[in-house]
């Protein structure tokens, strides 16, 4: 095994599966409708909180997509040849959680102009929007990846690693809706993005040392 | 090609149970060691101890006379473990795994060794679609793609049929004749190859 | 057989010694001064030229705010400690002060909650401060919920350990990102701890409380631990010979 082949494995398992893009992208349109459903389907109630409603969905879809991404790869084995293939883990966690963030997130970007659209999100500031998508999600996924990795050989894993990683998701929710707020009022917005920058690239360096040490704990 | 891999004074718990008391043993080019005891002794924890992914209390492993207690990495770069789950992704088919983990080896090597493991009718197929002893066999015909000096087999045999089995025990020999080592954990018979034994006892 | 064997086995032996001895004398200076400075603070203290006699809850909430950040820091710290130099007592930190600095947080939230009742006539306000001892009480329960998912020693300890340095890391940024958010929701009109100029009778029974209630989690910290190093080390010899010695 080498790092080519077995990103090339990666892409065409999250490829061929789908489940993950599909499962993703479903919920992520059911949260959404929730909102005006649930809440309040009025452009007054819509437009200033779109922005808030877009990242919560986003955030629990992505939960969602990345509570199982080691789950198959522990039961058939492969996790034990990670282990044993003499290459980097953290690297290995690396590209793999580099896939799985292209094919979750790609097809909500698709979506994402409806959607916005259907919540009376102002066209013009579509791409605030998208900027911190791009910028915050993928904190979003490296965060998760430690808590994946902590709860994959647990029964009940699940609902332990919402306990344990949406607290973490605060901040770069707080600074991603910020940052559209900020738009929508006609304010500055850089700031925010780069903040949210800086998470990921600092959950970028950090989770993949930590979901290794934490696979190899799992796999005592 | 020689190799020796010398296990020095190891010591390993698992949930407050002690699986091995200072044992020491070596393993060297042409050597096969069976590792035997009962279910439960810690055959499968004494492998992964060696390999560095369970933690050991105490001891010293050498690699051709080099300490790797504290970085493996040298004996794993040289060796191919096969446990107790073959590790085959069953999204993808038998040429797709095997590409995966061997992806130097030529298209005839492939066939060569699906050829071996008596598959060579199923590469394209999904391993969703395999029986448990076809995944395994899949797992096994890397055996024939890769030339590595130390195998670490945990119950190979399991779920083979006959003729499997022998095809087995042939490549062993044939590892062992090139001057490889192999470490084995199984409770079948072995019939044309005579292990040393190293014993784990409660 | 080694002798290393031993020797690595010493340190929580020391360590529970060393607790014996300190144990006793953290809780029992703790209690004193947690009853000099709740005394002094309820009864003594003058009242808030604006707040009345319902600031005296100051004496509860901060301490135990306090403790709670202090407690996440320890186990961060101890987190960090276990992963890089494995040492064995780091995790036996990690879970010995877990639910302490859990209920900490839990004080300081309900204590918070009682006084904004007569400050700002609602139970809660999303009060930067309040809301973000409420993540952090999340984080907690993160801790003590792993801790208790895993059954195997060996995964719980490094899984407990993650979990804190990780929560560590997030703390701060949690809490600029808290204290950003909270100022462009609403004007920060509303500061529980912050009175310009406090009167030092007002502050004196404060930091004896604070003092007081840092000793007093020591101690009980020591005392956890000590009961978590005899469960760890029940099949080694010092733990058999103190059994024994008790007569059991």
């Amino acid at each position: 095994m080498n790092y080519r082949s077995f990103l090339k494995s990666e892409w065409l398992t999250l490829v061929r599966r789908k489940q993950d893009t599909i499962n993703a992208l479903l919920f992520f349109v059911m949260v959404i409708l929730l909102f005006p459903l649930g809440v309040d389907p009025s452009k007054a109630f819509l437009e200033p909180a779109s922005g808030g409603i877009v990242w919560c969905a986003v955030a629990l879809s992505i939960l969602m997509a990345v509570e199982s991404m080691y789950k198959e790869d522990f039961n058939d084995g492969s996790l034990e040849q990670w282990l044993t293939s003499g290459l980097s883990l953290p690297y290995l966690v690396f590209l793999k959680v580099f896939v799985q963030w292209l094919v979750v997130i790609v097809p909500l970007l698709l979506v994402l102009p409806l959607l916005a659209n259907m919540l009376f999100f102002p066209i013009e500031q579509l791409m605030v929007m998208i900027s911190t998508l791009l910028l915050g999600t993928p904190a979003l996924f490296f965060i998760g990846a430690i808590g994946s990795a902590l709860t994959v050989s647990l029964r009940r894993g699940a609902v332990l690693m919402l306990l344990l990683i949406l607290p973490l998701y605060i901040p770069v929710i707080i600074f991603a809706t910020g940052a559209i707020r900020a738009a929508q009022s006609g304010m500055s917005y850089s700031g925010q993005l780069a903040i949210l920058a800086a998470i990921s690239l600092t959950a970028l360096v950090l989770s993949p040392l930590m979901a290794a040490l934490s696979i190899k704990a799992s796999m005592n | 090609m020689s190799v020796n891999l010398q296990i020095n004074n190891f010591w390993i718990e698992r949930n407050e149970r002690q699986l091995c008391r200072d044992l020491s043993f070596s393993v060297s080019d042409g050597e096969l060691v069976r590792i035997a005891g009962d279910n439960g002794a810690g055959k499968s924890s004494l492998i992964k101890a060696i390999l560095g992914w369970i933690p050991i209390e105490e001891g010293l492993i050498r690699l051709n006379g080099e300490d790797i207690t504290h970085n493996r990495d040298l004996l794993l770069f040289d060796q191919i473990y096969l446990g107790h789950t073959p590790g085959i992704k069953s999204i993808l088919s038998v040429n797709e795994n095997l590409r995966m983990y061997c992806p130097n080896a030529s298209e005839v090597a492939l066939n060569e060794a699906l050829q071996q493991v008596n598959l060579e009718l199923f590469d394209d197929t999904p391993a969703a679609q395999l029986s448990a002893g076809q995944k395994r066999r899949v797992a096994l015909a890397r055996l024939w793609l890769t030339k590595k000096r130390i195998w670490f087999l945990d119950e190979p045999f399991t779920a083979l049929d006959a003729h499997g089995v022998a095809a087995l025990e042939a490549k062993i020999q044939s590892q062992l004749e090139s001057g490889g080592a192999v470490v084995i954990t199984t409770h079948q018979p072995l019939y044309h190859l005579s292990p040393k034994t190293v014993e784990l006892t409660p | 057989m080694k002798w290393t064997w031993f020797h690595r086995l010493g340190s929580p032996k020391w360590f529970y010694q060393w607790a014996e001895r300190w144990r006793g004398k953290c809780l029992g200076l703790g209690i004193v001064l947690l009853v000099l400075g709740f005394v002094w603070g309820l009864a003594f203290a003058p009242a808030d030229y604006q707040q009345g006699n319902s600031f005296r809850i100051i004496y509860l909430h901060v301490p135990a705010a306090i403790l709670a950040q202090s407690c996440y820091l320890g186990m961060g710290i101890a987190g960090f400690v276990a992963l890089v130099w494995q040492m064995k007592l780091a995790p036996v930190f990690i879970k010995a002060v877990a639910p302490v600095g859990a209920a900490m947080a839990l004080i300081a939230l309900v204590s918070g909650a009682i006084w904004g009742k007569p400050t700002w006539g609602t139970w809660w306000v999303w009060d930067a401060r309040l809301t973000s001892v409420l993540v952090l009480f999340l984080l907690y329960m993160g801790v003590i919920a792993i801790q208790n998912a895993i059954e195997d020693r060996v995964f719980a300890d490094k899984a407990v350990a993650v979990v804190s340095l990780l929560g560590l890391i997030n703390l701060p940024i949690i809490k600029y990102s808290v204290e950003w958010w909270n100022t462009l929701h609403q004007p920060a009109t509303f500061k529980l701890t912050e009175k310009p100029a406090m009167p030092v009778e007002m502050w004196l029974p404060l930091l004896i409380c604070a003092l007081g209630s840092y000793l007093f989690v020591a101690g009980i910290a020591m005392w956890r631990m000590q009961t978590e190093v005899l469960n760890r080390e029940r099949k080694s010899s010092w733990v058999k010979e103190k059994v024994v010695d008790y007569g059991i």
